[in-house]
């Protein structure tokens, strides 16, 4: 409302009125110019990202369970995430080109490091009456990791991915309007450049529902097949 | 108790904890030598930090003696065995896992079928009562029923040796005196040996036929007391007889409590 109020009369480059917002959002799914670069982003979103998460809990796992992994790869890690991962974006251009797979890794890059640090921190810091107990009753490594440390580092590893997709998000964005134009980053881009306000607003309303979404699916995970988290938590050591 | 085998042969052994670089360590346990027998119930009593609970995990295979050697039926014992089961003080029941499926872990360790192990878990649960909440999850259980289920972990693997660490420790007095009946009735039915860890007197003198007493600084058994008292001991009010009156006044001056008194 107030938005509205105070949009009317001004300039619509500079701020659009939600009415106007809303309407260009109603054209854009309509004529399905949002519905391609829905699917554009998407599809660059889950194969980055699913990647991410394999790879991250993978290399986790074992860099928090043995110490020789971790020794090896804890430097790049480190240096890795305290680095703006999108300064490598011209990198990957030169390498990689502009298209697709380039934003594929883009989005990867940005959302693997999360998940990776916080799997390492899961796995180290299992329960240690819980990995007792796994020892005393005589289960195997992989038993170990099976029954024990993973499903303890559960809560940590699904923070990573949380913090992950919206990193990811981020990583499609940038990648989308750094590369080639396409998906709603490049749409963003478009109309940013071209000063269709609405337009973009209604783009960016768009990206922040993206998010909200997958982060809502998460919890869902989280209390469907995880409803120990909440019903333990504080109580573990 | 006469002249039983012994099963569990407990040689020198000595645990000096953080002993590095010009640190002498604290010295958790000195030189213990003792005998446990095949199916006798001894508790080890004595006041926190006399090394108790460190001697039960050496014994587990779950912390490294410092000097000495643990003897399993005749042969030196190296790292966990599957004969002997361990009955912890926080329980430590995995919360993601059933109570069954909890209960099954050490046989998942011993590499059974899926099939063969739920059919084990469930009569053990049967066999403490809990088979009815076999699907719930272990953190949906009052206090007691956890440590029942901890008992029946133990249980599932038919172990020779049982170790109990404080396992009522955190309970109150109403569920502690239940599950000390159950303890001995199972005891009685099933005659494994048990070392049973504690430091109230009393359940020790109900549950034992022996009372390793231990004292501290540095953590050692300094008498080791025979309990005459008949079984089934649920059926006599163990306190009131002279032998219990007895012990506990013994145990009590051995460990010359009174002076413990900082105030």
């Amino acid at each position: 409302m107030a938005w509205q109020l105070y949009a009317a009369p001004m300039n619509p480059i500079l701020l659009p009125t939600p009415i106007a917002v809303l309407a260009d959002f109603v054209a854009l799914v309509s004529d399905g110019t949002l519905v391609s670069a829905l699917v554009d982003s998407f599809s660059e979103l889950i194969l980055g990202f699913t990647i991410a998460v394999i790879v991250g809990i993978g290399l986790g796992v074992l860099m928090g369970r043995y110490h020789r992994f971790e020794v090896v790869f804890d430097p790049y890690v480190t240096f890795m995430n305290a680095t703006p991962l999108v300064a490598f974006i011209p990198l990957l251009i030169i390498w990689v080109g502009i298209e697709f797979p380039a934003r594929v890794i883009v989005v990867f890059l940005l959302s693997l490091w999360p998940i990776l640090i916080n799997t390492v921190a899961g796995i180290k810091n299992a329960n240690r009456g819980l990995v007792e107990v796994g020892t005393s009753f005589g289960l195997s490594e992989v038993q170990l990791l099976r029954w024990v440390n993973l499903p303890s580092a559960v809560p940590y590893i699904l923070a990573g991915i949380r913090n992950g997709i919206a990193k990811g998000i981020v990583g499609m964005i940038i990648g989308e309007m750094d590369m080639a134009l396409a998906g709603l980053g490049g749409m963003v881009a478009v109309f940013g450049d071209s000063f269709q306000t609405s337009k973009l607003m209604a783009v960016i309303f768009c990206t922040s529902i993206f998010g909200v979404v997958f982060v809502g699916l998460l919890g869902l995970i989280e209390r469907r097949w995880f409803a120990w988290i909440k019903e333990t938590a504080g109580s573990q050591k | 108790m006469t002249e039983a085998s012994t099963v569990l042969d407990i040689r020198g052994i000595s645990k000096v904890y953080g002993g590095r670089s010009g640190h002498r360590g604290v010295q958790a346990l000195e030189s213990i030598d003792l005998s446990i027998r095949e199916g006798e119930f001894i508790s080890f009593v004595g006041p926190s930090g006399c090394g108790k609970t460190t001697l039960l995990k050496i014994l587990d295979g779950l912390l490294p003696a410092s000097s000495g050697r643990i003897l399993f039926d005749g042969r030196e014992l190296v790292g966990v065995s599957r004969e002997i089961a361990y009955v912890f003080q926080d329980i430590n029941l995995l919360p993601w896992k059933s109570v069954v499926e909890n209960v099954e872990i050490g046989l998942v360790g011993r590499g059974q079928a899926p099939v063969e192990r739920r059919r084990r878990a469930m009569e053990v649960l049967e066999l403490v009562g809990l088979h009815g909440v076999a699907s719930h999850p272990p953190y949906t259980l009052s206090g007691g029923m956890q440590q029942r289920v901890g008992v029946a972990r133990a249980l599932a693997i038919n172990p020779r040796v049982l170790l109990m660490d404080e396992p009522f420790g955190h309970l109150d007095n109403m569920t502690r005196e239940t599950l000390q009946i159950e303890v001995s009735k199972i005891w009685h039915r099933m005659r494994m040996s048990v070392v049973f860890v504690t430091h109230d007197v009393d359940e020790a003198i109900f549950l034992s036929d022996r009372i390793a007493v231990f004292d501290l600084d540095p953590g050692r058994i300094v008498e080791v007391l025979d309990v005459n008292l008949p079984h089934p001991r649920w059926e006599i009010d163990v306190p009131a007889q002279p032998e219990a009156i007895r012990l506990r006044r013994a145990i009590i001056e051995r460990l010359e409590l009174r002076k413990r008194v900082l105030i």
